[in-house]
C-alpha cells in the first residue's frame, strides 16, 4: 500500500512541480521541515503541501493528529515584520504563511494596535498617539548561530570575521558533516533544503 | 528542543526483536512493518519494540555494537583521540537508556554496558566543552563537529547558541556603525 503521493507546487502559473514521494518520504520531509522551523530564528516558507498530504494520510489511517502548526510564538513575536515582507511579496515568490497563519498575524496586528490604543495612546499628548509597530517590535535576530547537518555537498561558503583581525574565508561543506555557523550565512540552503538544522 | 523530542526521534531507529505472537504485515504511513511469526526475528522501529516489550508480546535482540568488548574497544578510542570519533549509531544514547530500562533481561552484562556508556558519552562531553570554550574564547566564526550525536549537541546547544549570540551583539556594538542597523526606541 505504499503508493506514491503527488506534491504538486503551489503556484501552478509558473508551472507546477510534480514531485512524487512515497509516505514515508513525506513523513520525512515533515520532520526536516519542523525540525529547521524550530532551530531558525526566523520565520521560514510554509509548507502547506506536506501538512496537506500527511493530513491526507492520516485521515487515511484513522488518526486523529494535526501537525502543530508552525510559529511556536514566532508570529506574535515579528508579527509586523512578517505582515510588511507579505504585501511586497514579488510575483512567483512563495509566502511564509499559510492561509490560517495569514487571517491569523492580521487579526493579532488588529488587536494588538486596539490594545494599545487602548490602554496608553489615548491619554498621552496627541501630537504622540501613533505608534510604528515596525520599528519598536524587534525583527527576527539572523545573526544567531544555529547547528546545522549537510545534506547535499556545497562549495565556497563565505564565513563572515567576527573581530576586526581576522578577515572572511570560505569553507566547503562537505556531505554529511555537521557545522555551527550564524544563520545568515546559510539561510538560503536551508530554504533549498541543502542543509538540516540539528 | 527537549530531550524528549531527540527520543523521540531516535525512536524510528531499527531493531531486532523475537515476536511471540503472529500478524500479518501492518501498512504504516513510514513504511511497511512485519509480519510477525513467533520466534522469528523481525526488524521494527524502537517505539514499537518498547511497546510490545512493555506488553510482553516479544523479546529484545541488543544490537550487535551493544557488548561489552566492542563498547571497551570504542570507550578506549574515545579517550586517544582528540575528535570526536563516529559512533555505532547517531542516537547511542537513546538506544542503550530505553533498551537498558525497558529490556535489561535481553541484555546480558547490562550494568557493565551503562558503565561504558556513561564513560564514552563524559568523555565526548567533556570534549564538547573544551572545544567550545576554545570556540568562545578564540572568536572563531564557524566551527566543524562531525560525528556529534543529536543528543550531545542538544545538551549545551541552546546554551551556546544563545551565549554566542549576545556575545556577538555586544561585539558588533563596539565597532563603529557605519551599515550596522539598530532600532531607534
Amino acid at each position: 500500500m505504499t503508493e506514491a503521493l503527488d506534491l504538486t507546487g503551489r503556484d501552478s502559473d509558473a508551472g507546477s512541480e510534480e514531485v512524487v514521494l512515497t509516505p514515508a518520504e513525506l513523513i520525512e520531509r515533515l520532520e526536516q521541515a519542523w525540525m529547521n522551523e524550530k532551530f531558525a530564528p526566523e520565520l521560514l516558507e510554509s509548507k502547506s503541501e506536506i501538512v496537506e498530504c500527511v493530513v491526507e494520510q492520516l485521515d487515511h489511517m484513522e488518526e486523529n493528529l494535526r501537525r502543530a502548526k508552525k510559529g511556536d510564538l514566532k508570529i506574535e513575536k515579528f508579527f509586523p515584520h512578517i505582515l510588511a515582507k507579505e504585501k511586497t511579496l514579488h510575483e512567483g515568490e512563495l509566502s511564509s504563511l499559510s492561509p490560517e497563519e495569514l487571517v491569523f498575524a492580521k487579526q493579532y496586528m488588529a488587536n494588538t494596535e486596539t490594545y494599545l490604543k487602548n490602554v496608553a495612546l489615548k491619554h498621552m499628548p496627541p501630537n504622540l498617539q501613533t505608534v510604528d509597530l515596525l520599528r519598536s517590535v524587534p525583527k527576527p535576530d539572523l545573526d544567531s548561530y544555529v547547528f546545522l547537518r549537510v545534506k547535499e555537498r556545497q562549495e565556497n561558503i563565505l564565513v563572515e570575521p567576527e573581530t576586526d583581525e581576522q578577515r572572511d574565508y570560505v569553507i566547503d561543506l562537505e556531505e554529511g558533516s555537521q557545522h555551527l555557523i550564524r544563520y545568515k550565512t546559510i539561510a538560503p540552503l536551508v530554504a533549498s533544503g541543502a542543509v538540516q538544522l540539528i | 528542543m527537549d530531550a524528549a523530542e531527540v527520543e523521540f526521534l531516535a525512536e524510528k531507529e531499527l531493531v531486532t526483536i523475537i515476536p511471540n505472537f503472529s500478524l500479518d504485515k501492518i501498512y504504516l504511513i513510514g513504511g511497511d512493518l512485519g509480519p510477525f511469526n513467533p520466534g522469528l526475528p523481525v526488524e521494527v522501529p524502537l517505539w514499537l519494540a518498547i511497546n510490545l516489550k512493555q506488553r510482553q508480546k516479544c523479546r529484545l535482540i541488543p544490537p550487535e555494537w551493544m557488548g561489552v568488548e566492542k563498547l571497551e574497544k570504542i570507550r578506549d578510542h574515545e579517550r586517544k583521540e582528540e575528535t570526536f570519533t563516529p559512533m555505532p549509531s547517531p542516537y547511542y544514547m537513546e538506544l542503550t537508556k530505553l533498551l537498558l530500562n525497558h529490556a535489561s533481561d535481553n541484555i546480558p552484562k547490562a550494568d557493565e554496558i551503562r558503565t561504558l556508556i556513561k564513560d564514552v558519552w563524559d568523555t565526548r562531553i567533556a570534549k564538547l566543552r573544551v572545544s567550545a570554550d576554545s570556540f568562545v574564547s578564540q572568536q572563531e566564526a564557524h566551527a566543524k563537529l562531525d560525528n556529534l550525536t543529536l543528543m550531545e549537541i542538544n545538551t549545551s546547544g541552546a546554551f551556546l547558541t544563545q551565549a554566542l549570540n549576545h556575545m556577538y551583539k555586544l561585539r558588533t556594538n563596539l565597532q563603529p556603525s557605519e551599515g550596522i542597523q539598530s532600532q531607534d526606541f
